[in-house]
């Protein structure tokens, strides 16, 4: 009931960044979108995991910060190198 | 289900919906970089909570884990986009060229592009 409404609200705030990731004027505005949706996946595996009362997936969840900060770093650095917004 | 993990859970998923908001409602870069940048990573740190107490204590180690790698990571990660975001934008760019900030000093305008290779 609780999970299944935290689900939902989880659902909801990755549809409203992925909006975002499709309508962001500047690079960059793309990038903080693709960051959001990850976190938001983040919280959404954690929480499925204590739907299913296991504790395997939650290994996955270092992997996908680690992943999400190093395509961070390759896409600001290509904003600054190619100077357009 | 324990009343303090469901709360804990339930009010990070009201703050991950409140960052999406406001990343998707306001008007500039900057703010919407404050608004994604600051409360979603709160978020998760709420919701691990909730499942740490959930699930006990294997589990609660490998979610700190996490945790701790968001930390590190998603301040540095907001703070290069504003970065990059203040070096390309023609107003902010022309502006510390032409009044000579003080932080800008060697760096002038000529070397926007070139500097990028540092290592």
């Amino acid at each position: 009931m609780i999970i299944t409404l935290t689900l939902g609200l989880l659902v909801v705030a990755s549809a409203l960044a992925l909006i975002r990731l499709l309508i962001g004027p500047t690079l960059a505005d793309r990038v903080i979108a693709l960051d959001v949706v990850l976190v938001t996946l983040m919280s959404a595996i954690a929480v499925n995991a204590v739907r299913e009362d296991t504790a395997l997936p939650l290994g996955i969840l270092v992997a996908i910060a680690i992943v999400a900060f190093a395509a961070t770093v390759a896409l600001t650095r290509y904003i600054e190198s190619t100077h357009q917004s | 289900m324990n009343p303090i993990a469901s709360t804990l859970m339930l009010s990070g998923a009201v703050l991950a919906l409140i960052a999406s908001l406001g990343l998707l409602r306001f008007s500039t870069p900057y703010a919407r970089f404050h608004s994604a940048g600051k409360a979603s990573p709160i978020s998760f740190f709420l919701i691990a909570t909730g499942v740490g107490f959930e699930l006990g204590v294997a589990a609660g180690v490998q979610l700190a884990i996490a945790s701790i790698a968001l930390a590190i990571t998603m301040p540095s990660s907001t703070h290069l986009l504003f970065r990059a975001v203040h070096r390309t934008t023609d107003s902010n760019s022309a502006a510390a060229g032409a009044d000579g900030h003080a932080h800008d000093g060697p760096h002038g305008q000529a070397t926007g592009t070139g500097e990028a290779d540092t290592t």
